[in-house]
């Protein structure tokens, strides 16, 4: 490689950099994460073994024997070195401890009672019926409601508790009671099952297009074809105006809109004056809510799309205004016969583009509506947000959130690739001039 | 049509770029507008066509005052010096567009372009776009656009400007016989008098918003009424040597030579500085003679040599000679002038 080269290579480095340290290794994480089970309730780290009442009844739900699940749950007696230590510090008679241990060392009570009797057949026994069963409680086994840390600690446990299982059964009961991650294909299967995601893949759908076809390509026409028609200094106030919710912090933007809309807002005590009743106009009902989410949304997106097109506009040659002046073509023909056919690739890739961006973007919906009124305009991206970052139910699923992530990711990527081949990118990348 | 431009005045903000102009184009003529850049010339021709708001006076079609008409209500074929094709449409489209958007019926749409497009002979290229026509072909599509709808008028702003060499002689020929077959009325807006001598039947000569003159080629060649069009008009230019009338005759400034004055010229009272215009084709060598100087440049034109002399005294004469090898720059020549082709201006630039 020339010296030329491994510059151009040290230039890119600060940009490489960035892409991978901020797009291209998050996107590697969600598509791991994609295929994980975790959540809160797993966490991120490497879980252990807990056995509930739950865990038994969906074993029993996978194919355990339901005898055999119930079991697990039963609490047992065991004499053993381990249990007479612990009545042993906890203050139970030496004497009776000691006999305990002669007569019964390594039996497996399976019920109080059995247990109880034994302990009144002893020489030694206590002499209370209260002290008796609370001597009685330090020999309480069960694996129910204990955390293992590691697969060996709960197997032995089992195995001390006297409950048998099949290897099938094991491997079940392993599985069900791990309270880590796992890897797991599950989060697609339940992405492509349920009907949520054809509601949010709906919304989603109305929310692009509708705002798309109304504001950042049809309004922004509007706003740029008017605006040049305008003179200069009327042209330039009008598009200043309709720039500021871009510049607006999203925050304050949406949260004017909500002053608008609230019950005690603008709209309602002016409709208040004609005898409507006040209401929340903009989560009042689901049409309601998204008309609102369009408005926000598009009269921030217009601008970009009027800026362009107003630029693309006065790029076109001036006298091809004059010969249609003089060729007779009214105000409507000249728009229609010459602006629109001269704005084709601007029109494109605002479209394009803009595609992206609102597929990408929940800020305001969230800021707004945050999906309601119920899940009415819950749009993907919000649905990928609420489902790994920030619930009602607390319960975050990262595994769930990033494979709905993932997806919106994919859909990026594949219409990106498809834009820069409709605008024949690799044309518009010219040979260096400059030989090296 | 009769075109009638009455005290037309034009600003733009304080700017008054043309002030109370007055001209008169006759049905069936072409008038140049002639004139360095920045003198009104487009102007003019805007406002004619109605791109331009006229801020006073009037502008009448034949005995139709058009003063407050749109553009689209003039009915005028403009040809702009970029062409200003529409590059989105083919040929057949830019042609037939004045009559599409007047909603004509599609068969008379296609009749009309078909005989306009035969008569400019681009009938072979309706199918293509303009960014793959040559110069002269979009220069012959915006004529047919020009005069699609057979305008009233027809207006030319530099149609020539964009054009190699010879295909400007080509169009200039071009244009001119297409006038002459269709009887429109033209105004041809032009910087270059060659075009406006070689192609126009009259020519109005402007300069910073003033009509100086109006008269046939010809005629203005021979009888300019001011330095200012008489040298604007000629190639080579003509020279003007200044000096002072004694006698009857004329005495460069700082020669002893004088100069007799052509016949009109005798009234001029002793002692008045006049400026005297030479064309090159009126100065011949001489071998003796009271002018004489030193040939500083040659510049050889094929057919003739151009001689500039510098005289006595400093000032200089241009002379146009069929080619000789006998005059060499550095050399001593005699001069002697046609004394009735003389052109005589005061020191304002007025002619005498």
């Amino acid at each position: 490689m020339t010296p030329g080269k491994w510059l151009g290579v040290l230039f890119l480095m600060p940009a490489t950099l960035f892409v991978v340290v901020f797009f291209l290794s998050p996107v590697l994480l969600t598509a791991v994460f994609a295929f994980t089970s975790m959540s809160t309730a797993t966490g991120v780290g490497e879980g252990g073994y807990l056995i509930t009442p739950s865990t038994l009844h969906r074993l029993a739900e996978r194919g355990m024997d339901r005898s055999t699940a119930e079991s697990l749950g039963a609490t047992t007696y065991l004499v053993n070195p381990e249990t007479l230590s612990r009545a042993r510090a906890a203050g139970v008679a030496a004497a009776t401890l000691d006999e305990l241990g002669q007569r019964h060392a390594g039996k497996s009570f399976d019920g109080r009672r059995g247990f109880e009797r034994a302990l009144k057949s002893l020489n030694n026994r206590p002499r209370s019926v209260r002290a008796l069963k609370q001597a009685a409680r330090h020999f309480e086994t069960s694996v129910l409601n204990r955390t293992f840390g590691q697969r060996e600690d709960l197997l032995a446990a089992l195995a001390a508790s006297g409950v048998r299982l099949s290897d099938e059964d094991r491997e079940r009961l392993v599985d069900a009671s791990y309270t880590g991650w796992t890897w797991t294909t599950d989060n697609l299967r339940r992405m492509f099952g349920t009907a949520d995601t054809a509601q949010v893949l709906a919304n989603t759908l109305i929310y692009v297009f509708v705002t798309l076809i109304l504001f950042n390509t049809g309004f922004a026409l509007v706003l740029a074809i008017t605006t040049f028609y305008l003179p200069t200094t009327e042209a330039a106030v009008f598009r200043g105006i309709w720039f500021l919710p871009r510049i607006t912090p999203p925050v304050l933007y949406v949260l004017l809109w909500k002053w608008f809309a609230w019950d005690t807002g603008f709209l309602s005590t002016v409709l208040g004056w004609f005898g409507v009743a006040s209401r929340n106009w903009m989560l009042d009902t689901a049409f309601n809510a998204w008309v609102f989410v369009v408005l926000i949304n598009g009269f921030v997106g217009a601008s970009m799309g009027m800026i362009i097109f107003s630029s693309a506009i006065r790029a076109i040659p001036e006298p091809l205004f004059w010969a249609s002046e003089v060729d007779g073509a009214s105000r409507w023909q000249q728009v229609r016969r010459i602006i629109l056919p001269q704005l084709r690739w601007p029109i494109l890739f605002v479209t394009s583009y803009q595609t992206l961006s609102l597929l990408t973007s929940f800020e305001y919906i969230l800021l707004a509506t945050d999906g309601g009124p119920g899940s009415t305009t819950e749009v993907w991206s919000l649905a990928a947000y609420h489902t790994a970052l920030n619930n009602y139910a607390g319960n975050l699923q990262y595994g769930y959130g990033a494979a709905l992530a993932l997806v919106l990711v994919i859909i990026g990527v594949v219409l990106s690739l498809l834009y820069l081949r409709i605008f024949n990118f690799d044309a518009l990348v010219a040979r260096p001039r400059i030989e090296t | 049509m009769r075109i009638l431009i009455e005290n037309f005045t034009k600003r733009f903000g304080a700017d008054t770029v043309i002030d109370a102009m007055n001209l008169e184009v006759a049905d069936g003529e072409m008038l140049a507008l002639l004139g360095p850049s920045g003198c009104g010339k487009s102007t003019t021709l805007f406002a004619v066509c109605g791109l331009h708001v006229v801020d006073d006076g009037r502008i009448l079609f034949g005995d139709e005052d058009v003063t407050g008409w749109s553009p689209q209500r003039r009915n005028v074929g403009v040809v702009f010096q970029s062409y200003a094709l529409y590059p989105h449409m083919n040929v057949f489209d830019n042609v037939a567009f004045p009559l599409q958007v007047k909603r004509e019926p599609g068969p008379a749409i296609r009749r009309r372009v078909s005989e306009i497009t035969a008569m400019l002979e681009i009938e072979h290229l309706l199918e293509r776009l303009p960014a793959h026509l040559s110069g002269g072909q979009q220069q012959r599509v915006a004529l047919a656009r020009a005069l699609i709808r057979r305008p009233g008028v027809l207006l030319l702003d530099e149609p020539l400007a964009n054009l190699d060499a010879r295909l400007r002689l080509d169009m200039r020929s071009e244009i001119r016989r297409l006038q002459r077959e269709t009887g429109i009325t033209a105004i041809l807006v032009t910087h270059d008098q060659v075009e406006a001598m070689s192609m126009c039947d009259r020519i109005a000569i402007m300069d910073r918003g003033h009509v100086h003159q109006i008269a046939s080629p010809a005629d203005m060649y021979r009888n300019p009424v001011s330095t200012f069009v008489a040298g604007f008009l000629g190639n080579p230019p003509i020279a003007f040597l200044s000096g002072r009338v004694r006698g009857g005759r004329f005495w460069l400034d700082g020669s002893t030579a004088g100069i007799d004055l052509p016949g009109g010229c005798e009234a001029l009272e002793d002692g008045r500085e006049i400026r005297l215009g030479v064309r090159p084709e009126h100065v011949r060598p001489a071998d003796s003679g009271p002018l004489s100087g030193k040939v500083s440049f040659v510049e050889t034109h094929g057919r003739e040599n151009l001689y500039d002399v510098t005289l006595n005294g400093g000032q200089v004469l241009r002379s146009i000679q069929p080619v000789r090898g006998d005059i060499a720059p550095g050399q001593t020549v005699h001069c002697r002038l046609d004394t009735d082709k003389l052109l005589v201006f005061d020191r304002e630039g007025t002619r005498l």
